[in-house]
């Protein structure tokens, strides 16, 4: 007998994360060659020795995966074999006359002007460069002569390195153990574990299962904000998406009443010198920040020394 | 019962710190030219395709075999698609491996790559890490790394002296590595004196960032005949994890690695590891690490890395070379490295590594793994 069990989802608040990440793609020859050719405003295809023709042009056949006996510039008339409306902006596929795949592009018209076996033809953009959206789009041109693909004598050098740039939001769920710990952080300022099973000291961050064991944790605990460094280095880099002044340690501390790490800073004046002064067995406390806390870890700003 | 597993070609790029001139599948494309024309082989002979880069956010294309199948012919057949982190690679052929093993295929293919130049290294990494709980501190996997090094001064005395020497060694042996993109012969001074990136992992402790790919052929003893009378036989593979915060977990001692290599050494018949194997291929992130394994694969005892690298013993021509192809100081495509090491010490067993080739090399032993000990493997490899 398979029987549901008595649960449901609830609404909960979420932890607001984001990755931002600038990249330099490298397009390879073929793509390279398109990309660099649009400023001349042609449409630059891969012809095969099967005589097969394919639009943008291809480093590799998508059918056996042989390489292109000749880049050649494709016609810049087609016709329309799908379209669909996405937010607004219609998308299409345009088969290029002579060509043997279809090309996915913006169809400049309302949905109530095409028809599939429409006749269209590309509409440049000038502004833009070294890109697809060079061209702006497809608009229907009922009269629109039957292109030819052609020759070419020469090109323009590929495009080595295209920049390119990623923002990923995420909306991570909680769940009891990790809303339990960043409420307590956030309303009363304490830093909170769950006991090891057998044990007195609390895992953190706080967990469901034990690691080791794989038994249930016991009973919540609060750890103080003193602890030991457990390992630590010398932040000495320029490292992207850090924005902190180097040199600066990171540590990895275990705090009083806790079993596992947690993952912090100490600010230095010197790198010479915390060399030998903060090391594995430091004993460190929590500098909470100022303002109000936010649940987060960051509310402890940094950890410093404690002087003997 | 488990079939025999060859290795029975290789094939790998010149690693480059950028390759402007190829997309990432046209980099994927060049190892497997090579790997295939090396067993005398053409893709209509491959059951099987496995592919294995690092995290896609290393060069932000998702599910990137899609695009790799079309580079390589690949269409219409059986693919995985593998991530592991830095052990990708190897991680990619012990799936190959399973499979030839197990009998499901005859040959497969197995690519791994990454175009490392494309992306932010560190910055990727660092979203390995929990979100909630460290990831804003992160700095990639060498602040870690270096941290726990640091901790490994005082309990295993991996003095920065031993790690130099692993850095001087293996940039050293780079030189005469054809595809190694690092040529640069710096003494343990130099490395000493170098500029502290994350304190004690310093400049010359760390490898190049590199663009490659590298691919091999396995093959079932029934065919493996019709590439080479010599394939490299795979003797034990293995790759373990372990839990990443736990309470006893101590970070001194690879524990996974210490698993891995217990099994792969039942498997082959190893008892004096030291002795038996002729030359070994490590994937040594960072100088540091190297020391490390010496201490896991059971080179030699708990906290005498130092005194082993120190002895010579680990040179090109001491009596276990380790990492006679440069290691990842020579070149570090991530995803590519754990492959890159299998063909090293496929191509000694085989007798045909043409640069640096260890005499009479019957026995060779490859690590491989990711994070700074969580994910670690071995394999044996045997003429």
């Amino acid at each position: 007998m398979y029987s549901a069990p008595d649960s449901y989802a609830i609404d909960l608040p979420t932890f607001h994360s984001e990755i931002n990440l600038p990249y330099t793609l490298t397009p390879g020859r073929a793509a390279g060659t398109f990309l660099a050719e649009v400023k001349n405003q042609r449409i630059i295809a891969s012809r095969f020795a099967s005589g097969r023709v394919v639009a943008p042009a291809q480093d590799f056949s998508s059918i056996d995966g042989e390489e292109p006996e000749a880049f050649v510039e494709a016609p810049q008339t087609g016709t329309l074999t799908a379209f669909t409306r996405v937010d607004g902006q219609v998308i299409g596929l345009v088969r290029l006359d002579g060509c043997d795949n279809e090309l996915v592009h913006r169809i400049l018209a309302d949905l109530d002007q095409l028809a599939i076996g429409q006749r269209v033809s590309a509409e440049w953009d000038l502004a833009v460069e070294q890109s697809v959206l060079a061209i702006k789009g497809f608009v229907p041109t009922p009269d629109a002569a039957v292109g030819t693909v052609r020759e070419l004598v020469a090109t323009e050098d590929p495009l080595g390195v295209i920049p390119y740039a990623m923002k990923l939001d995420f909306e991570h769920a909680y769940g009891p153990y990790y809303g339990r710990l960043f409420d307590e952080i956030r309303e009363n300022g304490r830093v909170m574990g769950v006991r090891q099973p057998g044990h007195d000291t609390a895992l953190l961050p706080p967990r469901e299962i034990d690691d080791i064991s794989h038994a249930r944790t016991g009973t919540w605990k609060a750890c103080a904000d003193t602890g030991t460094i457990r390992a630590c280095s010398i932040i000495n880099m320029e490292v992207y998406g850090v924005t902190r002044k180097v040199p600066y340690v990171y540590a990895e501390i275990v705090l009083d009443g806790a079993s596992t790490k947690m993952i912090h800073v100490i600010e230095i004046d010197d790198l010479e010198t915390a060399k030998t002064t903060i090391k594995p067995g430091t004993r460190v406390k929590a500098v909470w920040s100022t303002g109000e806390r936010q649940g987060r870890v960051s509310d402890i700003e940094r950890f410093e020394v404690i002087e003997a | 019962m488990a079939r025999h597993v060859g290795i029975v070609g290789v094939g790998q790029t010149h690693h480059a710190r950028r390759r402007t001139d190829v997309s990432q599948a046209g980099l994927v494309r060049e190892a497997v030219d090579r790997a295939l024309a090396d067993a005398k082989l053409s893709m209509d002979d491959i059951d099987t395709v496995v592919i294995a880069t690092g995290p896609v956010l290393f060069a932000a294309v998702n599910q990137p075999e899609k695009w790799v199948v079309d580079a390589i012919g690949a269409q219409g057949k059986s693919v995985v698609r593998l991530t592991s982190g830095g052990g990708a690679g190897f991680a990619g052929a012990l799936s190959g491996y399973y499979q030839v093993a197990g009998g499901y295929s005859e040959r497969t293919l197995v690519v791994a790559y990454d175009k490392l130049s494309e992306g932010q290294l560190q910055y990727s990494i660092s979203t390995l890490y929990d979100p909630f709980w460290g990831r804003e501190f992160a700095v990639g996997i060498m602040g870690f790394s270096a941290a726990y090094w640091r901790a490994r001064m005082d309990v295993l005395g991996h003095t920065e002296e031993a790690a130099a020497m692993v850095a001087a060694k293996n940039r050293k042996n780079a030189i005469a590595n054809p595809y190694a993109h690092v040529k640069k012969e710096v003494s343990v001074e130099d490395v000493l004196n170098s500029k502290p990136l994350c304190w004690p992992i310093k400049l010359l402790d760390v490898p190049p960032i590199s663009d490659g790919a590298a691919a091999i052929v396995l093959a079932s003893e029934k065919v493996a005949h019709h590439s080479t009378g010599r394939p490299a036989w795979i003797r034990g593979m293995a790759y373990c994890c372990e839990a990443d915060n736990a309470a006893e977990r101590s970070l001194m001692l690879s524990e996974p690695l210490a698993l891995a290599s217990r099994q792969v050494y039942r498997a082959a018949g190893i008892t004096n590891p030291r002795r038996q194997f002729d030359v070994v291929e490590v994937q040594e992130p960072y100088s540091c690490f190297e020391l490390n394994y010496y201490e896991s694969l059971g080179l030699c005892p708990p906290g005498q890395a130092a005194e082993l690298v120190a002895s010579g013993a680990t040179q090109i021509d001491g009596d276990i070379p380790v990492n006679p192809s440069g290691g990842c100081m020579g070149a570090n495509p991530i995803g590519a490295v754990g492959v890159i090491r299998l063909i090293e010490a496929a191509t000694q067993v085989m007798g045909r590594n043409e640069s640096h080739q260890i005499k009479d090399a019957n026995l060779a032993l490859v690590q491989s793994g990711g994070g700074w000990a969580n994910l670690r493997g071995c394999a044996v490899l045997s003429a």
